[in-house]
C-alpha cells in the first residue's frame, strides 16, 4: 500500500485561500477598522480648475472646538510620486492647483459633521489661470504652461522608427488607414479609497492600512512627504476592494491620512467618497489615434504607421510609462518588422491618468485590429486568415527587442474558431445579428523596475515551526486577483503537501519581506517564481533531515510530500517527524526564495524608452464576440463570447478563467458604456449612474478556453492571466457591429447615441454601404 | 432628534438610542460592529451595502435606520451558523463568485433573497435579482454559477438554512 | 459618506396625521422609498427638517378592485405593482414601467407615489455640494444661470419616472390630500412644463392614491425605456404605448412619454393615426410624430439628439409589436 503520491496543487481548480471570509463579512477592508476616539479626516479639494494660491487660512478650522489637526503642503516634506523622473505631485496642492477636485488641506476631527465645517471654515484665495480640458487646448502656441519644466504642457513625446516603413509601406498590395478615439476610462473598484492611519507619539511611529496595491511604494512616499525614517513607518495592507490599476501608484488620501494622524497625533481614519474616488482617478486616458497599416495581398502585414495622442491630466503619474507601451506594444503579438510611433502625453486640467488594466495598450490594439479587419475584407481574407499570416515563432527577438519565448496565439485562433462555430456561421446569421473577433497580448511584468535597487525582482520568506505548518511571507499584494492563493498552490506544488498546511501572511512590512506589489501582471509570474525558489529550499533542508533521521544519503531520500522515505520498502517519515528532526538543534526555520528576470528580456536600446514593454513572457488572446444590435434604437446586446487565453500554465484553472472573464468584461464596458466627462474640468459621470458600470443584465456568458504554451522560465510555465484578454473585446465588438451593421465604429464607447449616428449616416449616404461590412 | 430604535439584527434584538438622520448602513456598521455590509457608492447605485429587512434586500444606505422599527434585519455577518459556510457562503466561494470580495456581501444577501422565495431560479431569475448589484471583477459569469451552486445544494438538502 | 442634516423623523400611521405633522413642521419633506429624496439630501440639494414617514400608513398601500376600477395606494411599492395580476392584466404597460424603474432592491422600496412625484433630474443638478457649489449652482438651485441653455430663464431639468407616462394612458386620477382636505386631480394635471416646479402639488399635499378605470378588453399597452445598460438607469427616454387594432386599422392610439421633459405627457395629436392601416408607413409615420414632440435638452450625459429620436423610435417599435 505504498501508492502514495505528493498532493497536487498546481493545475487543480482551488478556490481562494482567503475567500471564506470575504463570503462571510469578516475580511476586513481599510474602512472596517475602527478604534477608540478614532478622527474622521476630511479633504478640502479645489474648486478652480487652474489657479495660483495666493493665500489660504486655517486658523478657523483650527480654533474649531473637535478639530484635532489641519494638514496644508507647508506639512509635507517633499512632491511624491510614482517614477523617480517623475515626482511632480504633492500631497496636498503647494502654490498651485491644476485640477478641479486636487486636494489643497485636510482635516482630522472628532466626527464628519464637525470635519465638514472645519474645512468650510478654510480659506484660500484663488488667482484663476487659463486652464485646458483637452488635449488640443493644451498644446496650443502660447498656452499656460502647468509645469513649468514642461513645455508645450507636452509630459512626453516618444517615438520610434524601426525597420524601412516608407519601402515596406510601398511594396504593400493595400495600405488603409484610420482614425480612432477613445474616451478616458476609470477603473472604478468596487471599494472606494480609504486609509486607516493610527500614530504612535510616544515611539513617534506610524502604523497604516491604506487601500492600495502598493504598499512599498506607499511606504517609500510616505516617508518622503512626511520627512520620516522609513523604518519608523509599518504599512499593512487590509484586504482590497480591487484595484485594475487606480491603486498602483500612491495616492493622496494615503499621504493624507499620514500626515493628518501624525499632526493628531491620533488614530485617523480617511474614506473618500465614490465621487472623491473618481476624482483620484488614475484611469485609461482619453486618446486620440491614426494608424496607417500596409498588407499583402495574403493577408502579410509590411508596415504599421501610427501615431497616438493622450489626454494625460494635470500630473505625470505613470504618464511617460503609458505612452511608451502604446507604442512599443505595436509589436510582440505578430510577426511586425518595420514600424513607425509618434506618441504625445498631454498635460492638461483634468484628473491624472495612471495605470488601468492592460496599462497603455488597449486602445494601439483597437485601433489596430479594426483597421486589419477592415484590410481583409476588402482583400476578401478571412479574419482569422489575415491573423494566422503575421503570426511569429518563438523564442524570437521583435524588431524592438522584446523577448518572445512562448507563443500561443495559433492556439488561441484554433480554439476560438472551433468554440464559436466560426466558420459555419459567420457571415450566415440573421439581419443584425453579427460576429467579430480580434486579438490581444500583455506582459509578465516588467523586467526592469521602475525603482532599480540591485535587489531581486521578488522575495518570498517560508516559515516553518514546530506545528509543521508553513507560513509564506510574502510582500505582494493580494487585492482579489488570487495572488496568495497562486503562491500557497506553488508552494504545496514543489514541497508536494497539501494546501491546507500553508498559511499566506500578505503584505505587512514589519513581517514580510519587500515587494514592489500588484500591477503590470507580475505577481504570478516573478513571486510564484521565488516561491518556488523558497519551496526548493526548504524541500533540499527537509531532505537534508529526513536522510540524517534515515541514515541515508540525502540522494536517496525519496520525498512524497507528507512522506519522506527510503524507497518503496521503507515505512519512511511523516511531514510532521521531518519536521521536528530538521528543527533539532536549529529551532525555527525560515528558508527564502527570490526571483530575477534575465538580461534578454530587460528591453532594448534601438530608442529611448525601448526597455517599456520588455518582459519575461507575453500571455496572448484571441476572442470571438457575437452581437445583436436593435434596428430601433442602436442598442447592441453581445449574445456571447469565445475567449482563449494562453497563460502558458493555468497554475489555478479557477482562478484563470476568473481573470479572464473579468478582463473580456472590463473591456466590455470600455467598449460599450464606460466614459468620464468634464464640464469645464468638472467631472460629469463621477458617479456609479452617469458612470456605466455594465451590470448583470448586459453582461454576457463568456466561455474561456485555456490555452497553454508553457514558458520556458514561467512558474511551472505560467504567465499571466489578468490583462492579456481585455483590450482584444473591443475591435472584437466592433467589429462584430461592422459584420451586422455594415458601419466601422471608431469612437469609443460605442453607446446607442454613437451607433445611431453611425447608421443614420450610412443610410443618408444611400446603398453604397449597404452590403454587409464596412468598406 | 433621536428615536429609540428597537430592532433585530442576525437575531439579536438591540434597542438603541440612535439619531433620526442615521442611516441603516452607518447603523450596522458603527452602532453594532457589523462592518460585513459595505458602503460601495454615493447612495442607491452599487448595491454593496444590500442588507435583509423582513426578507427583502434593500439598500441600507437609502434607508433610515428609524424607519426599521420592530424589523428583522439581516447583514452577511449572520449568515454562517456555528461558523460553517452556508450553501450560498460555499458557492461564491467555491465558484469563484468573489474575487476582490467587496460587492459580495451585497450580493450574498440579494442571492439570499432570490433564494428565500424561489429555491429553483432560472439564470434570468438570477439576472433580475443581481441587477442593482455592481460587481467589478468576475464579469458575473461566476457569481450566476455560485447562485445555481447554492440553488442545487440546498434542492439536495445539504445545509438547509 | 455624505452625512445627512440633522432632522426629524415622524412616523404617522395615517393620511391625516401625516398631513398635519407635516403642516406643522417649518420645512418638512413626504419621505417615501427614499431612493431619490435620500440621495438629494445627502447631496446637500434638500436639507428639510423634518421627514414625514409615509410607508406605514395602511391606507396608502392597498391595490383594491371594483368593478370596471382600480385604486392603487401611494406606498404600494414598485414592485407590488409591477407584480399585481390585475395591473399586468389590464394595465400592462404600468405593471411594466413599474417594473423597468431602477433596479430590483429599490423596487422593493421605492413606492407608486414616490415615482410620480420624483423630482426631476439634470446633470448639472444631480450633483455634489462640492461640484455645484464650483459650477455656482443652477437656476433649480440656488444658482442664476441654467447650464443647459445658458442665458435662459427655464430650467429643463427633465421628469424621469417611469410609471407616469403609463398611467396618463389610462386617464389614471389622483388623490391627494392636504391641509384643506382630499381632492382628486387628473394625472396630466399634477405637473407643470418646468424644471424648477413641475409638480402642481399644494403646500403639504401628498399623493394618497391613483384612480384609473379599466379599458376594454382590445386595448393593449406596453412600457419600453431607453437606457445605456440593461438596469439602474434612468430613463433617457420612456414611452408607453396604448393601441387597439380592429380588422387591420388603428381604432386606439395613445403615446406618454416620460425622460425628454421636465414633465411626464402624452404625445398630442394622435388622432389622425385612428382608421389608418397598421402598416410600416403608419409606424414610420408615428415615430416622426413622437419625435417631433420629444424636445429632450442636453439634461443628461447622453445627447439630446439620441434621446429625441429614440424617443419616436421605441414608440414604432412598441406598436409594431401590436401589430
Amino acid at each position: 500500500m505504498n501508492e502514495m503520491t505528493p498532493v497536487q496543487s498546481v493545475g487543480v481548480a482551488k478556490p481562494l485561500v482567503d475567500g471564506p471570509e470575504k463570503t462571510t463579512g469578516k475580511a476586513m477592508f481599510a474602512a472596517d477598522f475602527q478604534a477608540a476616539e478614532t478622527l474622521v479626516g476630511r479633504i478640502l479639494r479645489s474648486p478652480v480648475a487652474h489657479a495660483n494660491i495666493t493665500a489660504m487660512d486655517t486658523s478657523k478650522a483650527e480654533a474649531l472646538p473637535g478639530v484635532h489637526a489641519v494638514v496644508t503642503e507647508a506639512d509635507c516634506s517633499d512632491t511624491y510620486g510614482v517614477l523617480p523622473i517623475a515626482m511632480n505631485e504633492w500631497a496636498l496642492a503647494r502654490g498651485r492647483v491644476r485640477y478641479r477636485g486636487e486636494p489643497v488641506a485636510a482635516v482630522a476631527a472628532v466626527d464628519v459633521a464637525t470635519a465638514q465645517r472645519a474645512l468650510d471654515l478654510i480659506e484660500v484665495t484663488y488667482e484663476e489661470l487659463p486652464a485646458y480640458f483637452s488635449a488640443e487646448e493644451a498644446r496650443a502656441e502660447g498656452a499656460v504652461l502647468l509645469h513649468d519644466d514642461k513645455p508645450g504642457n507636452i509630459e512626453r513625446d516618444a517615438e520610434f522608427d524601426l525597420g524601412d516603413v516608407d519601402k515596406d509601406m510601398a511594396e504593400a498590395d493595400l495600405v488603409r488607414e484610420i482614425e480612432v478615439k477613445c474616451s478616458e476610462v476609470c477603473q472604478v473598484q468596487m471599494e472606494p479609497h480609504a486609509t486607516f492611519a493610527e500614530y504612535d507619539g510616544a515611539r513617534e511611529r506610524l502604523t497604516i492600512r491604506p487601500s492600495t496595491q502598493v504598499p512599498f511604494y506607499v511606504h517609500k512616499m510616505l516617508a518622503r512627504t512626511m520627512g520620516m525614517a522609513e523604518g519608523h513607518i509599518r504599512v499593512i495592507k487590509p484586504h482590497i476592494g480591487g484595484g485594475f490599476g487606480s491603486r498602483t501608484e500612491t495616492l493622496q488620501s494615503d499621504l493624507i491620512a499620514g500626515l493628518l494622524a501624525r499632526k493628531a497625533r491620533a488614530t485617523v481614519k480617511v474614506v473618500l467618497s465614490r465621487e472623491e474616488t473618481f476624482i483620484t482617478h488614475r484611469g485609461r486616458p482619453e486618446s486620440h489615434i491614426t494608424m496607417k497599416v500596409g498588407m499583402k495581398s495574403d493577408g502579410t502585414i509590411t508596415a504599421v504607421d501610427f501615431t497616438v495622442q493622450q489626454r494625460g491630466g494635470a500630473y505625470s503619474g505613470y504618464g511617460i510609462v503609458t505612452i511608451l507601451y502604446a507604442g512599443s506594444m505595436i509589436y510582440g503579438l505578430y510577426n511586425i518588422s518595420s514600424a513607425r510611433f509618434q506618441g504625445l502625453r498631454v498635460l492638461t486640467n483634468t484628473p491624472p491618468c495612471g495605470a488601468f488594466r492592460g496599462h497603455g495598450t488597449v486602445k494601439t490594439r483597437f485601433a489596430f485590429e479594426g483597421l486589419i479587419d477592415d484590410m481583409a475584407r476588402e482583400l476578401g481574407l478571412d479574419p482569422f486568415a489575415v491573423r494566422r499570416a503575421n503570426l511569429l515563432a518563438a523564442p524570437t527577438m521583435t524588431e524592438n527587442d522584446l523577448l518572445v519565448n512562448s507563443y500561443g496565439l495559433d492556439q488561441c485562433l484554433d480554439w476560438v474558431e472551433k468554440a464559436s462555430d466560426w466558420q459555419a456561421r459567420k457571415g450566415k446569421l440573421p439581419a443584425n445579428k453579427g460576429m467579430g473577433m480580434a486579438c490581444s497580448h500583455y506582459i509578465s511584468g516588467a523586467s526592469k523596475p521602475k525603482h532599480w535597487t540591485g535587489e531581486p525582482h521578488a522575495t518570498i520568506h517560508l516559515r516553518v515551526d514546530w506545528d509543521a505548518s508553513i507560513t509564506l511571507l510574502t510582500g505582494a499584494a493580494e487585492i482579489g486577483q488570487g495572488s496568495s492563493t497562486v503562491m500557497a498552490q506553488c508552494v504545496a506544488e514543489t514541497l508536494g503537501v497539501d494546501m491546507s498546511r500553508i498559511n499566506v501572511v500578505s503584505s505587512d512590512s514589519a513581517l514580510t519581506p519587500k515587494d514592489n506589489g500588484s500591477y503590470s501582471s507580475r505577481v504570478t509570474y516573478m513571486v510564484g517564481n521565488a516561491s518556488i525558489d523558497a519551496a526548493q529550499n526548504l524541500k533540499a533542508r527537509l531532505i537534508e533531515a529526513a536522510a540524517r533521521k534515515l541514515e541515508i544519503a540525502t540522494d536517496d531520500v525519496e520525498c512524497l510530500g507528507e512522506v519522506y522515505r527510503g524507497g518503496q520498502q521503507d515505512q519512511g517519515l511523516t511531514f510532521d517527524e521531518v519536521v521536528m528532526e530538521a528543527l533539532a538543534g536549529e529551532g525555527t526555520i525560515t528558508v527564502k526564495g527570490t526571483f530575477d528576470t534575465i538580461p534578454e528580456s530587460w528591453g532594448g536600446r534601438k530608442y529611448r524608452g525601448a526597455a517599456i514593454g520588455g518582459t519575461m513572457a507575453f500571455s496572448y488572446a484571441a476572442q470571438v464576440v457575437e452581437v445583436t444590435v436593435d434596428p430601433y434604437t442602436a442598442e447592441i446586446t453581445v449574445d456571447k463570447v469565445w475567449v482563449a487565453h494562453d497563460c502558458g500554465k493555468a497554475l489555478n484553472p479557477l482562478a484563470v478563467e476568473g481573470q479572464v472573464q473579468g478582463s473580456v468584461w472590463m473591456g466590455m464596458g470600455q467598449a460599450m458604456s464606460e466614459e468620464t466627462g468634464f464640464h469645464e474640468g468638472l467631472p460629469l459621470a463621477a458617479n456609479m449612474l452617469d458612470y456605466r458600470v455594465p451590470t448583470i443584465i448586459e453582461s454576457p456568458p463568456i466561455e474561456v478556453g485555456i490555452i497553454e504554451a508553457a514558458d520556458p522560465h514561467g512558474p511551472f510555465g505560467a504567465k499571466e492571466a489578468g490583462e492579456g484578454s481585455l483590450s482584444g473585446f473591443l475591435p472584437a465588438l466592433t467589429n462584430a457591429v461592422a459584420d451586422a451593421m455594415g458601419v466601422r465604429a471608431c469612437e469609443l464607447p460605442l453607446t446607442p447615441d454613437r451607433l445611431l449616428e453611425l447608421l443614420e449616416k450610412k443610410a443618408r449616404d444611400g446603398g453604397a454601404n449597404s452590403d454587409r461590412g464596412a468598406a | 432628534m433621536k428615536t429609540v430604535l428597537s430592532l433585530t439584527v442576525n437575531g439579536v434584538a438591540h434597542d438603541d438610542v440612535i439619531p433620526d438622520n442615521m442611516l441603516l448602513v452607518d447603523y450596522l456598521r458603527e452602532k453594532t460592529g457589523l462592518t460585513g455590509t459595505k458602503i460601495g457608492c454615493d447612495g442607491g447605485e452599487c448595491g454593496a451595502c444590500t442588507v435583509l429587512i423582513d426578507d427583502r434586500p434593500r439598500h441600507a444606505c437609502l434607508t433610515l435606520a428609524a424607519t426599521c422599527q420592530d424589523s428583522r434585519i439581516e447583514t452577511v455577518d449572520g449568515l454562517s451558523r456555528d461558523s460553517r459556510l452556508t450553501a450560498l457562503q460555499r458557492g461564491f466561494n467555491e465558484k469563484l463568485g468573489a474575487q476582490c470580495g467587496f460587492c459580495t456581501p451585497g450580493m450574498i444577501m440579494a442571492s439570499e433573497a432570490l433564494l428565500r422565495r424561489n429555491p429553483d431560479p432560472s439564470e434570468a431569475d438570477i439576472r433580475d435579482a443581481l441587477a442593482a448589484n455592481i460587481c467589478r471583477c468576475t464579469g458575473y459569469v461566476k457569481i450566476i454559477e455560485a447562485v445555481q451552486f447554492a440553488a442545487q445544494e440546498l434542492a439536495s438538502g445539504e445545509l438547509a438554512s | 459618506m455624505e452625512l445627512l442634516p440633522d432632522l426629524k423623523l415622524h412616523h404617522p400611521r395615517s393620511v391625516e396625521d401625516a398631513v398635519s405633522l407635516h403642516a406643522a413642521a417649518s420645512s418638512g419633506r413626504y419621505l417615501a422609498g427614499g431612493s431619490d429624496l435620500l440621495v438629494n439630501i445627502r447631496r446637500g440639494i434638500e436639507q428639510p427638517e423634518s421627514l414625514v414617514y409615509l410607508n406605514n400608513i395602511a391606507e396608502m398601500q392597498a391595490i383594491t378592485e371594483a368593478t370596471g376600477q382600480i385604486s392603487i395606494g401611494g406606498a404600494v411599492t414598485l414592485r407590488e405593482l409591477a407584480e399585481s395580476a390585475p395591473v399586468r392584466q389590464h394595465f400592462a404597460a404600468v405593471a411594466q414601467a413599474a417594473g423597468e424603474v431602477a433596479g430590483p432592491s429599490h423596487r422593493e422600496y421605492g413606492t407608486l407615489g414616490g415615482n410620480l412625484c420624483l423630482d426631476t433630474r439634470c446633470v448639472f443638478y444631480n450633483q455634489s455640494e462640492w461640484w455645484r457649489s464650483a459650477n455656482a449652482y443652477c437656476l433649480k438651485n440656488r444658482g442664476e444661470i441654467c447650464h443647459v441653455a445658458p442665458g435662459g430663464k427655464k430650467c429643463f431639468a427633465a421628469f424621469s419616472g417611469d410609471v407616469a407616462p403609463a398611467l396618463l394612458l389610462f386617464d389614471a386620477e389622483v388623490e391627494l390630500a392636504g391641509p384643506d382636505g382630499r381632492r382628486r386631480l387628473a394625472l396630466a394635471d399634477l405637473y407643470r412644463n418646468d424644471g424648477m416646479d413641475h409638480l402642481t402639488l399644494g403646500q403639504g399635499e401628498l399623493l394618497v392614491a391613483v384612480h384609473m378605470a379599466k379599458p376594454s378588453e382590445a386595448v393593449h399597452s406596453a412600457y419600453a425605456k431607453s437606457r445605456v445598460r440593461g438596469s439602474i438607469d434612468f430613463p433617457l427616454a420612456g414611452v408607453a404605448v396604448r393601441i387597439a387594432v380592429s380588422d387591420g386599422k388603428i381604432s386606439d392610439l395613445q403615446v406618454g412619454l416620460t425622460g425628454v421633459s421636465p414633465l411626464p405627457f402624452l404625445v398630442r395629436k394622435l388622432d389622425k393615426f385612428i382608421g389608418r392601416a397598421a402598416d410600416d408607413a403608419c409606424l414610420e409615420e408615428l415615430r416622426d410624430a413622437v419625435r417631433g414632440q420629444a424636445k429632450a435638452m442636453k439634461t443628461t450625459f447622453t445627447p439630446p439628439h439620441y434621446r429625441r429620436r429614440v424617443a419616436g423610435a421605441l414608440a414604432q417599435k412598441l406598436a409594431a409589436s401590436f401589430f
